[in-house]
């Protein structure tokens, strides 16, 4: 029975789909029961989603740097 | 062409369009960067990246939409990356710099491997409740300011930017176990961020 250590190890493995169908088993089988390992997971989750959403710094020059690669593509046509 | 929404707006560029440019850069920098800081680190990176745009429109009519345009602008920043550093590449870091919040470490299990400290219900769960507070945002710019330059890279190209592992392995040239391993302590330091921030209100 995996223990909720090693089912935190494993938990970027879960995030990406890379268990393999045993370790997919064992994990599921550890989270049927586990409420705190539920809990990590669901944490993971949200963070995840978190980075996804934080906002990003704007680029700077953005106007200028396209202004000079569009000219730049039309002196080469 | 197999990736029917790059095509519009490669016609677009190809007609010199400043719009399309625009949309391009606003797009796509973002990860050309990540990608670039990974290889040649942060002194160089811009450099890369202004030198990497400049490639991709010499060779904006070689595009032949066999890949999507993401990954062709991803690969030329990866080879004027690579081409900048020559001979003198970087050791590859694989880390451990602290993060400013730690992790989630042995010291939160008992011998056994049962949770010695498990996580607590956190006050919100969404992502827009959590980024409302300014100070969380801040203090994650930091935890993600504390990665090295790879492993920071991998974070953003990963959970930012949607590239599959291998996508991130064949660009930075690092092995899939080595992606795996930096990852994973990215997110458990990006985690236990969050987690220091719901229990004290505080960065
Ligand atoms: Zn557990």
């Amino acid at each position: 029975m995996l223990s909720c250590k090693e089912l935190v190890a494993h938990s970027s493995d879960l995030l990406d789909g890379r268990l393999s169908l045993r370790q997919r088993l064992a994990v599921r089988a550890h989270l049927a029961m586990c409420l705190r390992c539920r809990r990590f997971i669901k944490q993971m989750r949200l963070s995840q989603a978190v980075l996804r959403q934080l906002p990003q710094a704007p680029i700077a020059e953005l106007d200028a740097l396209a202004a000079k690669l569009a000219e730049l593509r039309r002196q080469q046509r | 062409m197999d990736y029917p929404s790059d095509s519009a707006l490669l016609a677009r560029l190809l007609a010199g369009e400043e719009k399309a440019f625009r949309e391009l850069v606003a797009t796509y920098q973002g990860a050309m960067r990540a990608v670039a800081f990974a290889i040649v680190g942060s002194r160089n990176a811009d450099e890369v990246v202004q030198d990497a745009w400049l490639a991709v429109v010499r060779n904006l009519d070689g595009f032949q939409g066999r890949s999507s345009l993401k990954t062709w602008l991803l690969t030329i920043t990866a080879n004027t990356a690579k081409t900048r550093l020559k001979h003198n590449r970087r050791e590859v870091l694989l880390d451990d710099l602290p993060g400013p919040h730690g992790t989630i470490g042995d010291e939160r299990f008992a011998a056994d491997g049962h949770w010695l400290l498990a996580p607590h219900a956190w006050h919100q769960d969404s992502p827009d409740a959590l980024l409302t507070a300014a100070e969380l945002r801040e203090c994650l710019e930091k935890t993600l300011g504390s990665l090295s330059e790879l492993q920071g890279s991998v974070l953003q190209l990963r959970e930012r930017e949607g590239l599959e592992l291998d996508e991130i392995c064949n660009l930075l040239q690092v092995s899939l176990s080595n992606v795996r391993v930096l990852l994973h302590r990215a997110r458990l330091k990006v985690f236990a961020t969050l987690e220091h921030f719901e229990e004290t209100g505080q960065c």
